[in-house]
């Protein structure tokens, strides 16, 4: 180890330098298709991830993978960077099989603590030092651990609520007698879905929140183990985050399996993906805009209707390109499923009437809810989350850019057509619930230019060379254990996915890190000390989809 | 027999007189079917507003069509409604405190029922439709419409749900921030109009203000002294819990606040009662700032039902428009700010009379 390492942590890039930082901690290395990986000591985690955070600039805990192996478990801590999306480096921890035991990386990214508790629940390792390891997605009482290699699945499961928890059991009450607890969900108008919030409350103010998710759990990853890489995986990313950002999914499927399996896509396809996908992130941000004015407004008032309008133009374009209004099924790997509808005067017309009476749409929204004065009275300063928390919990999307994260994969790790296109980051510097509608209302700007810009390209394409796919086999067996981790930019922030393959047509570990899991997270830093209707409001704000959150 | 129904006679009176009763029994039978009729015309207004007309008014500021199937322009779904509310189960919770719990969704209606009685809704045809006019009318009125609160709190309370208690308890902390600048400003129309009598609050706001070509603008206190007006129409927004002042039930933070716990005709009760709550709000405002039943042409009676009417078009309107405040900030508006006012415009009222006097 004689590498000299550079002053500045960002400046730390190559494998050798990386390794450096780390020093004796190496033990071995593993290296994955988008990183260099370096094998660690199950009780070195907490010292390998210091060292590469403070001294390298792995300032972003991006997921944590579990797995179990014939002969040991293993942790992957995916780390990148906010400042340089393209650095990466995958920390490789294996345990014993016998004693499953890893130290937890929660003292030094924040985020560690959902994830680690998700691949204990759901592959079985134990985390060291971690201050509240229980299930996360599955009941209390379930037995066993569904993704480890020796689960039992014909074993019955009993876990009727009264087994697992009966919240209504005992009163629930403080010692202190001065703090009520309320449940929050799972069954309330504003938890956008089956959320259950435990909050601790002290009159009209939270003290404690607790979010316990899970309820729409639907083993996902699991479902794309058991199916081929070719076509059987990518109907599930549309169920995901299934408000209408169903493209923006499927995307980070075909790119992580596209680099996997060395497919090209041609520059057709990625234009008509590129614009498809802006069109479902518009979608999802009108809904994101609606359902926070629910919850701000506390009715279906006006402005939830006009965000629905809206947001039913853009699902009818994405109607006429794909077929279908919210599980689109429109990505393949190597392109996109069919051209453009005929004629093709027709859907340009159709998008370009969208994007003309879009600004006027926008500004009726400005009018009633940026510049409402009670508006601004419920939602600046609230929820508020500092950038440093923000990163330590991998908030991302535009949670972490309305926190001055100017951090964006579109942008910092580009993909499909985006690095050819003119469009901006949208950041804000307010951190607070006003920050993230802003965030959104001005991120459907920069998707319209994108769009707009799209269908002038796709309009001038020459007929001869509109190439929707590549060639592809038909069956795809990426060689025996390579790993890769990718991400892109999904409409509520980084959506990754972890694939293993075993040199068989269906993937041996399938992982998706979904934005909203981490967003979620940041819930409590946002709401303890604020009134019930903020941290209802910044619940709202950081547009989390259950059924992402859960998989 | 005709002279009878002329004149100063209120209806009680009137119907009295029509069937040639006279002394305690006539009070009585004339009182009971005057009641009768007034509550009829109310409950049906509410009827109308509950399952229909909010439908159709929020549909409109909110660019749909709402309900249209059932019936011309979708009015039978008012019958439809009542058949499927009143057919529901009643559920009530497992430690409910009972019979508070049972007391609670009658008691809110009938606190408004009551507020009617002393209202005057002018003529229509020989008809004076007023059924009681004491001198302390205004302060009844109030006394009558503050009732509401008890109900809201014994409904969250006897609940047994924690967010029924919030709902409740929010409901208490409104009612007293905003009632003390809602009577306050009621009492500067006192101070002009010289009496607490509903009867002579109308009557003092028949003169004409001032003529513009010919038309003359009537003293109506909206027209005298706007600024008392809109303190009103906001501390009355507040005090009947309408957006941005919906607080206590302020769905998707707490529910439905004081009656999540109700359900089938117990819930009925609730929302016919916050109806009749938003009506006698409007009845109020009309009375003492717009001139109660007067208006050209129409009969007194059609002019106060429009009066009503666009007081809840109006709260429609905010509810489809307004953000809701948060509890402290409503607390602090109402003793801040509507406090303060109200004192300001009931002095300077005070001195103004009395200089002018």
């Amino acid at each position: 180890m004689s590498v000299e390492l550079p002053a500045d942590a960002n400046a730390v890039q190559t494998p050798e330098e990386i390794e450096g930082v780390l020093g004796d901690l190496v033990i071995g290395r593993d290296d994955h298709e988008n990183a260099p990986g370096f094998v660690i000591k199950p009780d070195t985690v907490v010292d390998a991830l210091d060292r590469l955070r403070e001294q390298a600039g792995f300032d972003h805990l991006s997921c944590v993978t579990a797995q179990e192996y014939a002969d040991r478990y293993e942790s992957i801590y995916h780390l990148t960077s906010y400042a340089d999306r393209t650095k990466e480096v995958s920390i490789v921890v294996p345990t014993d099989k016998e004693n499953p035991v890893s130290q937890s990386a929660n003292e030094v990214f924040r985020t560690a603590d959902w994830h680690e508790r998700e691949a204990y629940d759901l592959v079985g390792i134990e985390y060291d030092e971690h201050p509240d390891l229980r299930r996360i997605l599955l009941p209390e009482t379930w037995q066993g651990h569904p993704l480890g290699q020796s689960y039992d699945q014909d074993r019955p499961q009993v876990v009727p609520l009264r087994e697992h928890a009966n919240p209504l059991k005992e009163d629930q009450q403080a010692d202190d007698g001065e703090t009520m607890f309320l449940n929050i969900g799972p069954h309330h108008p504003a938890t956008h879905g089956v959320l259950h919030i435990k909050t601790v409350l002290d009159g009209e103010q939270v003290v404690d929140l607790e979010p316990d998710i899970g309820y729409l759990h639907r083993c996902e990853e699991q479902m794309c183990q058991n199916s081929t890489y070719r076509y059987q995986i990518m109907p599930y990313p549309d169920r995901w985050d299934y408000i209408s950002a169903g493209l923006l999914n499927e995307w980070a499927y075909a790119r992580t399996a596209e680099q996997l399996a060395d497919i090209e896509v041609p520059e057709y396809a990625q234009v008509i993906r590129t614009m498809g996908a802006e069109l479902c992130r518009m979608a999802a941000h009108f809904l994101a805009l609606g359902t926070f004015a629910l919850d701000i407004y506390g009715d279906f008032t006006a402005l939830f209707m006009y965000s629905i309008r809206d947001r039913e133009k853009v699902q009818n374009i994405l109607e006429e390109l794909t077929g279908q209004r919210l599980m689109f099924n429109y990505f393949r790997l190597g392109g996109v499923v069919w051209d453009l509808p005929e004629p093709r005067e027709e859907f340009f017309e159709m998008t370009r009437d969208f994007l003309d009476e879009l600004p006027t749409a926008l500004e009726e929204y400005h009018d009633m809810m940026t510049s409402n004065e009670i508006l601004q009275m419920r939602t600046v300063d609230t929820g508020v989350l500092p950038p440093d928390v923000a990163k330590s919990y991998g908030a991302t999307g535009p949670v972490a850019r309305a926190s001055g994260i100017e951090y964006d994969v579109r942008r910092d790790d580009p993909y499909g057509y985006y690095e050819n296109l003119d469009w901006d980051v949208i950041t804000e510097d307010g951190c607070d619930n006003f920050s993230r509608l802003l965030v959104r209302m001005r991120e459907v700007e920069e998707s319209a230019k994108i769009v707009e810009q799209c269908v002038d390209l796709l309009e001038d394409w020459p007929e001869d060379e509109r190439t929707i796919q590549s060639n592809v086999p038909r069956t795809i067996k990426p060689d025996d254990d390579t790993e890769i981790y990718k991400a892109v930019e999904g409409a509520k922030g980084e959506l990754g996915i972890y694939m293993r393959a075993d040199g068989t047509e269906k993937p041996a570990r399938f992982k998706i890190r979904s934005p909203c899991f981490s967003n979620l997270q940041t819930l409590p830093e946002m709401s303890n000390g604020e009134y019930v209707p903020d941290a209802i409001a910044s619940l709202g704000s950081l547009d989390i989809v259950l059924g992402e959150v859960d998989r | 027999m005709a002279g009878l129904l002329q004149g100063e006679a209120l209806l009680p009176e009137q119907i009295a007189g029509l069937l040639g009763l006279s002394g305690t029994v006539g009070a009585a039978v004339g009182a009971l079917i005057g009641a009768f009729v007034v509550g009829n015309v109310m409950l049906a207004q509410t009827g109308v507003a509950g399952p229909w007309a909010k439908r159709k008014i929020t549909a409109g500021f909110t660019d749909r069509i709402a309900v249209n199937r059932i019936g011309p322009f979708g009015l039978f779904i008012i019958v439809a409604d009542a058949v499927r509310l009143l057919s529901k189960e009643l559920i009530v919770p497992q430690g409910a405190d009972r019979p508070s719990y049972d007391l609670a969704p009658l008691i809110l209606p009938a606190s408004a029922m009551l507020g009617f009685a002393v209202i005057p809704m002018g003529n229509l045809g020989p008809f004076n439709i007023q059924l009681a006019d004491p001198e302390a009318g205004l302060a009844l009125v109030f006394a009558f419409a503050s009732i509401a609160s008890v109900s809201l709190v014994m409904g969250g309370y006897a609940s047994n749900n924690k967010y029924s208690l919030m709902g409740g308890l929010r409901a208490v902390a409104q009612n007293i921030a905003y009632e003390i600048p809602l009577i306050v400003t009621a009492m500067s129309v006192v101070v002009f109009a010289g009496s607490l009598q509903m009867g002579e609050i109308v009557a003092a706001q028949t003169e004409t203000l001032v003529s513009v070509a010919g038309v003359g603008i009537p003293s109506w206190f909206a027209f005298v002294n706007p600024f008392a007006f809109v303190l009103f129409l906001v501390a009355n927004m507040a005090e009947i819990g309408r957006n941005p002042f919906d607080i206590p039930e302020a769905p998707t933070e707490i529910v439905a606040g004081y009656q999540t716990e109700y359900s089938s005709v117990y819930f009925v009760l609730f929302y016919l009662g916050e109806f009749l709550h938003i009506f006698l709000g409007g009845a109020i405002m009309a009375t003492i700032f717009l001139g109660g039943p007067a208006g050209p042409v129409l009969p007194g009676f059609v002019w106060f039902i429009v009066k009503i009417w666009a007081f809840f078009l109006f709260t429609q309107w905010a509810r489809s428009a307004l953000p809701r405040v948060r509890i402290d900030q409503l607390i602090e508006i109402g003793w801040k700010g509507m406090l303060v006012l109200s004192f300001a415009n009931l002095v300077l009222t005070a001195i103004i009379v009395g200089v002018i006097a």
